[in-house]
């Protein structure tokens, strides 16, 4: 496929739009309240969204407008209101003190994580000229910092907010490198159901108080 | 051909719908063994039509079952029927005592037919994209049945196995995306585009730089649900929280699914960058699966996990025969699948049986199996030296396949490094279950209602057994030529 030029309105929009996206996961990173991840998530996917409506622009594609209206729909509005109506206001979360290390170690982390993601990527892999060499990166750095914070949080609603955050970092590589592409809405759409389960399945869990009361500290059960 | 295709990935169901319309556990379990009767049946017509064919193909390249997928096929389809009849006990016998409610039973059944379903279904498919979907559909059904018994710890089980899952394979979708960006330059704007076939005989012509991080994405995100370590901190929790047969799914069919992925990736990246690269990644992830299952058996507690840490260790053998490559390597890769999934079905399902008797999973306070109950004692034990690759068993026949391919390839190391990593692990293993077998038997009471449901639990493994047996005997020649035109669609 043709690939947007990184000096393009479109390839800067893009790109800054993905900066913007590693920053709300950084920020989701360094955030110790469960409002906060359910806040910062929803800008991201609003970020998100505005970048696949960037592409949607500039390649004249009808699917990548459905995309975007999905992502802003789904991920930007629904997910955020369900998760808190849900998960925070009902389980009555607040603080998330089970971490298994500091935050600034975390941070520190993600730093390097993030440097990581550069200097995989960067080298010979993208035509440097395009915005994917830009953007690139960037969502590799998404994916590795939603891990990270799946690893370090404990609390099964921190772990599924960082899940939702691997899945943006996939989507904004996704736009950026296959955009053209089929199966791409199809695989946004699955994957919005597949988070819809998952949240049906804490809330379920949750309510059960078998799960969430116990956030994964206590859950020492099983080892070895 | 087309019909016989949906029907091997629809039959299943037939399970899920007794149990919608409400019926009891012997009912739904026996539409269940049928229908999985029927995927069989229809995958082996399958592979006798397939047989030196062009590989079935349709819908825009979303149906596509070449000597590969009909192998998977049967593998799956095979195992789907031993967990299926082993259900019709095991699960009446936990109705009957109460320890499954009516509700648990309805949606075991449910989420056992749909999980065997959509992993038929994903073998059968060209298309790497839907490949993932239903990967990772197949993960949500299935973690129904690993979270069923509704204590703390399956939904931990389940919670660990549903959220690592997912994470592995969102990666996968990652590899897959950069797998289709390296074919840029063939310009992939038709759903024909991004099937498995086409790519592979475009390998050539694909970048060779995201085809490389593609694979090694792949490998990790596939990796994840075959339970190759690191990624395998899932797999032995998943498998000691399930029930018995839906442990025997996961062990050796889900796992196989996983690993039918990575061949795929594998062969266009062979194509693509040559066999250097990925026999890099496979013998690593292969032989860090093997030391860390060897080591973690050494633990005696529960016998479920022991099997599970087994299943990491063998889907470690499979990776590294795979990253020996060659026809030998291949060859003992595709028969160690068939033979590792017809003992660890076999391992699991008599382990329910125990499980069922003793009313425990703890290893330390099982004993005396042989003089209680001298079917299942006997079965076990030689199930359990069968998976640890003695002769006369199937297991034995592939293993030595596999370290013959790794003399072939070059540098004796990694073969020797294999033999003492199988002889390592024979040891913690055989210990555990030769002392669950030995000894004196605590007074037991039988869970079955009447003796033909003591003789339909024992069924499976007794066939699972024999099939063992007659493998490391004399591979049939059906069998044997649909292996070498498995290879020869890979190689």
């Amino acid at each position: 496929m043709q690939s947007l030029s990184q000096t393009s309105t479109a390839g800067v929009l893009l790109d800054l739009s993905g900066v913007l996206i590693l920053l709300l996961a950084f920020a989701c990173l360094a955030s110790k309240l469960f409002d906060r991840y359910v806040v910062y998530y929803g800008a991201q996917s609003v970020v998100l969204s505005f970048a696949a409506a960037v592409v949607a622009v500039a390649f004249h594609s009808v699917e990548l407008w459905i995309l975007a209206a999905l992502t802003l729909a789904v991920k930007g509005i629904a997910i955020p209101l369900v998760a808190r109506r849900l998960l925070v206001t009902r389980l009555a979360l607040k603080r998330d003190a089970a971490m298994s290390t500091g935050l600034s170690t975390s941070l520190i982390a993600g730093g390097a994580l993030t440097a990581f993601a550069y200097l995989v990527i960067r080298p010979a892999l993208l035509p440097y000229d395009t915005v994917a060499a830009a953007v690139v990166p960037l969502s590799t750095a998404v994916i590795l910092l939603g891990s990270l914070s799946m690893v370090v949080r404990r609390h099964t609603v921190a772990q599924l907010i960082g899940w939702l955050i691997v899945e943006n970092g996939v989507f904004l590589g996704a736009i950026t490198l296959v955009a053209t592409f089929p199966f791409i809405v199809e695989a946004g759409i699955f994957l919005d159901i597949v988070a819809g389960v998952l949240i049906m399945v804490v809330f379920v869990s949750g309510l059960t108080r078998q799960l969430a009361e116990a956030s994964a500290a206590e859950l020492r059960e099983l080892r070895g | 051909m087309t019909a016989l295709a949906v029907l091997i990935a629809l039959s299943p169901l037939a399970g899920s719908a007794a149990a919608i319309a409400d019926a009891r556990a012997r009912v739904a379990a026996v539409a269940q063994a049928a229908g999985a009767a029927v995927a069989l049946g229809c995958s082996l017509a399958l592979l006798v039509i397939l047989d030196g064919r062009a590989p079935l193909s349709g819908w825009d390249g979303f149906l596509y079952v070449d000597s590969l997928g009909g192998f998977f096929l049967m593998t799956v389809a095979g195992v789907t029927l031993l967990a299926a009849v082993g259900s019709i006990g095991y699960i009446a016998a936990q109705e009957d005592s109460g320890e499954l409610g009516r509700f648990q039973v309805r949606l075991y059944f449910a989420f056992f037919g749909l999980f065997a379903s959509l992993m038929l279904a994903a073998l059968e498919t060209g298309n790497l994209g839907l490949l993932f979907v239903l990967v990772e559909a197949s993960t949500l059904a299935s973690a129904a049945l690993v979270g069923l018994e509704g204590r703390a710890r399956s939904l931990e089980a389940a919670w660990k196995y549903v959220i690592i899952s997912s994470l592995g394979v969102t990666i996968a979708l990652a590899g897959t995306l950069f797998l289709f960006y390296s074919g840029s330059a063939l310009h992939l704007g038709s759903n024909l585009g991004l099937t498995w076939p086409y790519l592979l005989t475009h390998a050539h012509a694909l970048a060779p730089q995201p085809l490389r991080l593609a694979f090694l994405l792949a490998v990790v995100g596939y990796g994840t649900k075959v339970g190759l370590a690191p990624m395998h901190t899932w797999l032995p929790d998943a498998h000691a929280e399930a029930p018995s047969p839906a442990s025997a799914m996961l062990s050796a069919a889900l796992l196989n699914v996983g690993m039918y992925a990575i061949i795929r990736f594998l062969a266009i990246a062979n194509r693509g960058l040559g066999s250097t690269y990925p026999r890099a990644v496979l013998l690593s992830f292969g032989f860090a699966s093997i030391v860390i299952g060897a080591l973690f058996m050494v633990r005696r507690g529960n016998f479920k996990r022991l099997f599970a840490y087994s299943s990491v260790e063998q889907m470690g053998i499979i990776a590294v025969a795979l990253g020996f490559g060659g026809t030998l390597g291949l060859y003992g890769a595709l028969l160690q699948t068939l033979n590792h999934a017809l003992a660890k079905a076999v391992l699991f399902l008599s382990s329910g049986d125990v499980a069922l008797r003793y009313r425990t999973r703890e290893a330390g306070e099982v004993s005396g199996l042989l003089a209680a109950v001298p079917v299942t004692g006997g079965v076990l034990l030689l199930a359990s030296f069968a998976v640890l690759g003695s002769p006369p068993f199937g297991l034995f026949l592939s293993e030595l396949t596999i370290v013959r391919a790794g003399f072939a390839h070059g540098s004796p190391v990694f073969p020797l490094f294999l033999l003492a990593l199988l002889g390592l692990a024979f040891v913690p293993f055989a210990r555990t279950t030769t002392g669950m077998v030995t000894g004196n038997p605590p007074p037991l009471a039988s869970p079955y209602r009447d003796r033909a449901a003591v003789a339909v639990t024992a069924a499976p493994w007794i066939l699972g057994l024999a099939a063992l047996l007659v493998l490391g005997l004399w591979i049939p020649a059906g069998l044997d030529t649909v292996l070498r035109h498995s290879i020869a669609v890979i190689g």
